[in-house]
């Protein structure tokens, strides 16, 4: 079936509210969705990976610094979504760039990196150059790359498979920032998939003209979810609508 | 014509304007005394509408003697071509009603992008009718429904079918023949979103052009079926309404709770429009000359207010308060101005010393209307990027500081009080209608919306506190590592604090909120007049009352249908 962008966006807000998210988180994740799926990238298939576990990261400790200094730190993500992590992540990378002029930091035990595009697309918009990397994957393991240039609102972004072996650290990510140094980047890997950042112009403008395609069973199931923030319907519930 | 940076130099600044502070400004109780206004968007639609002479005609008329069937207008704007499509089906009157629970309507409309043919006006067909429970697809970027006057409706065609005028004196109890219940649009019910329309549709690239369009032209065709039935009715002895008694029929407008939330969620638009009231303001108080002319024209829309805010009628004994002060403000105004003025801020010193909030406010739209060269331009400044962005670089000591001079309302709310947090916010099941509730419900308490920002801005002020104490160095991105909860609402304070008046400053968790305050506000900026309050939850208003008509189109046009009165009969 065919929904709008801010369909989209409502319901996933409601989804996510209702598995335990945060104010502010909600709404992060929920755009993070949507940026990849409007941009031609995705987004649904990745929240149907996620949709299974998203209620679990209630339970989990939050992220934590476990190391710092003024131009790196390294996060513990304790096996949450980057739904709900990754934003602060770049946040933080995004502070000590401006401090230092170009700062890396690295997130350990983080799924669903994929959705690190929407906060990595932002910092363009406000003057800091991004790119990140991460590998997927325990029998095949595939690389991943995104950055985003200094000022400009699309980035470009790479996929491959890969022919190493299952990683030790499977589910890490790297993420750089400057204020100072505009930075590109695409795998080395020969049979990289690499998409422009014009082309994701063009797929958002498609998404803007048509709205977007969603499987109705992912569409329900994120309607399901998100029905935990609605209130039983009542007599009394009518009248505090101002019923008379 | 200004330009965004003249507009930032207006606001910003060493040459900036003196503005009302956003203590004055942001205060609920004031926002909910706000009154229509020349930058209203039922204003600044029907300028461009009459200044760019659109072409609307009806390209399909299929109405039956009881004037049921379809209508589409198509509309030639300079930018696009699009066409309004209306279907008029038979409704009980046990059907009847404005709740938006209700599952039937009389009239229920679309505007569509482009021409449509007969395969698309049947597809419209399948679904428009059935509002919520239809779907559209992405051509279509306003749907509403309305539901007819009962009091007016049969009145008014039982009149011109006997070759009569309706009386004006019942006209003035309830000015329109149609209530409109819902107007949707941004990607609702699939929907063009609010991004493609302001892209692609620049006719209609305002906030709430298409939907105020919509309401327009509804009110076009109720005019347009009574004169219908009452033509089919009794074809010998039928005879049209008169001009001014048409003008004087707008659409009524039923609107409950659902509009509050959207004030909180949008709150760098409803900073941008209230920023463009009050800049508008500011150039009056120090640009806007003052001579004979002026006097006279203030003195007449200070009458005309006066005369309008009488011939308002309501049951509510809070709203008929209201309007009694407002009549006596606008009558101690009018001495005032007889005594002699030569000055503006003398003259909005002397309201907000003697005028109740919404006499001193009715003062601010009288002033906007007396210098449209002042304040029409700002109407294309109305919309704004609604991105709440974190500053990560931020020091947390700065952030506290922020909180402190922009918060410091709620900073001084003592939220430990009886009842300062006893209403929550939530969504229903029954179409996610937004309801408000007691804490004791503690089931509903865990689902409440987040519309309670003094309280959350208190809460990061205390753990921001314990935070500096430990970490007198950190940033805001490092804060934020720490307390993710929070992100939302230091997000929130930090976009806010680049705005110049930020938030609505208060606690919308007392058990004493008025809600009305935050419908009214909006729908001043709507343009609407004649507030009904009907609960402190809903309010019955009336839109495009004394607008001029689209048979005026290309006519030489006045735009002064500003507070609009009982034509003479």
């Amino acid at each position: 079936m065919n929904i709008s962008m801010n369909e989209l966006k409502a319901s996933l807000r409601r989804c996510f509210e209702a598995s335990g998210y945060f104010v502010g988180n909600y709404e992060d994740a929920a755009n993070m969705v949507l940026w990849l799926e409007k941009h031609g990238l995705n987004g649904l298939k990745e929240l149907k990976h996620a949709l299974p576990y998203v209620g679990e990261d209630f339970d989990k400790p939050l992220s934590n610094v476990i190391y710092e200094d003024s131009t790196s730190a390294t996060i513990d993500a304790h096996h949450r979504s980057a739904l709900n992590c990754i934003a602060a992540a770049v946040d933080l990378a995004h502070a000590k760039a401006l401090e230092s002029g170009i700062a890396t930091v690295t997130v350990h035990n983080c799924h669903n990196r994929m959705f690190i595009l929407k906060a990595l697309t932002d910092r363009g918009r406000r003057g800091i150059s991004a790119a990140a990397y991460w590998k997927n994957g325990s029998s095949t393991v595939t690389e991943h790359t995104a950055a985003i240039r200094s000022g400009q609102r699309y980035p470009s972004y790479s996929e491959a498979v890969t022919n190493l072996s299952s990683d030790e650290d499977k589910q890490a990510l790297t993420i750089i920032c400057s204020s100072r140094v505009d930075l590109t980047s695409s795998l080395q890997n020969a049979n990289s998939l690499f998409i422009s950042p014009k082309q994701v112009e063009k797929n958002k403008e498609h998404t803007v003209e048509f709205g977007i395609e969603i499987d109705e069973e992912v569409w329900q199931k994120i309607n399901q979810l998100g029905d935990g923030v609605l209130v039983e319907n009542t007599e009394s519930s009518r009248a505090d609508a101002g019923a008379r | 014509m200004t330009t965004h940076a003249a507009i930032h130099s207006s606001l910003w600044g060493d040459n900036a304007l003196s503005l009302r502070p956003p203590s004055q400004v942001m205060d609920l109780e004031r926002l909910g005394a706000l009154h229509q206004s020349r930058l209203s968007f039922m204003r600044t639609l029907v300028r461009r509408i009459f200044r760019e002479r659109w072409q609307i005609e009806a390209a399909v008329f299929n109405l039956d003697s009881q004037g049921y069937g379809t209508v589409v207008y198509e509309v030639q704007a300079p930018n696009g071509l699009y066409s309004f499509v209306l279907f008029s089906d038979p409704l009980l009157a046990e059907e009847r009603n404005d709740r938006v629970i209700a599952t039937k309507w009389d009239l229920t409309m679309a505007l569509v992008e482009g021409q449509v043919d007969e395969d698309y006006i049947e597809k419209l067909r399948e679904n428009v009718p059935k509002q919520e429970a239809g779907r559209v697809d992405s051509r279509v970027f306003v749907l509403s429904r309305a539901n007819r006057s009962a009091r007016n409706f049969d009145y008014v065609v039982e009149k011109l079918a006997a070759g009569q005028q309706p009386d004006v004196k019942k006209i003035a109890e309830v000015g329109y023949l149609y209530r409109t219940t819902a107007v949707y649009g941004s990607g609702k019910l699939g929907m063009a979103d609010w991004e493609k329309v302001q892209q692609k549709h620049q006719d209609f690239a305002r906030p709430f052009a298409g939907e105020m369009f919509v309401c327009l032209m509804l009110r076009n065709f109720s005019l347009l079926q009574v004169e219908h039935i009452a033509r089919h009715r009794s074809p010998e002895k039928f005879k049209p309404m008169q001009h001014d008694i048409k003008r004087y029929f707008g659409i009524g407008n039923s609107t409950g709770l659902g509009m509050a939330p959207y004030l909180v969620n949008h709150p760098l638009l409803i900073n941008q429009w209230i920023e463009m009231r009050e800049l508008a303001l500011a150039r009056i108080r120090t640009l806007g000359g003052i001579h004979a002319g002026t006097r006279q024209l203030l003195t007449e829309l200070i009458e005309r207010s006066a005369q309008h805010t009488r011939e308002t009628i309501t049951e509510d004994p809070w709203q008929t308060a209201n309007n009694t002060a407002v009549i006596e403000d606008m009558a101690n105004l009018k001495n005032k101005v007889a005594i002699g003025f030569d000055n503006w801020n003398s003259l909005i010193a002397y309201s907000e010393q003697h005028c109740s909030l919404q006499g001193q406010e009715m003062l601010v739209s009288i002033m906007l209307e007396i210098y449209p060269e002042l304040v029409d331009e700002l109407e294309d400044f109305h919309c704004a990027d609604e991105c709440l962005d974190l500053d990560p670089l931020m020091p947390t000591q700065q952030l506290k500081a922020v909180i402190e001079s922009r918060y410091k309302w709620a900073l001084e709310t003592d939220f430990e009080a009886e009842g300062a947090r006893q209403t929550y916010w939530y969504r229903s099941e029954e179409k996610m209608e937004p309801r408000l509730g007691i804490v004791a419900d503690i089931e509903g308490k865990k689902k409440q919306m987040a519309l309670g920002v003094g309280y959350a801005v208190y809460k990061c002020y205390k753990l921001l506190e314990q935070y500096i104490i430990a970490n007198p160095e950190h940033t805001t991105a490092r804060f934020m590592v720490a307390h993710p909860k929070l992100r939302g609402i230091v997000r929130r304070i930090q976009s806010m604090n680049r705005c110049i008046y930020g938030d609505i400053q208060a606690n919308l968790l007392d058990r004493d909120v008025l809600p009305m305050h935050l419908l009214r506000c909006k729908l001043a900026f709507f343009g609407v007049s004649k507030f009904d309050p009907r609960s402190r939850l809903w309010v019955r208003n009336t839109m495009f009352q004394g607008a001029p008509l689209l048979e005026d189109i290309g006519k030489p046009f006045s735009d002064d249908w500003f507070m609009p009165l009982t034509p003479k009969q």
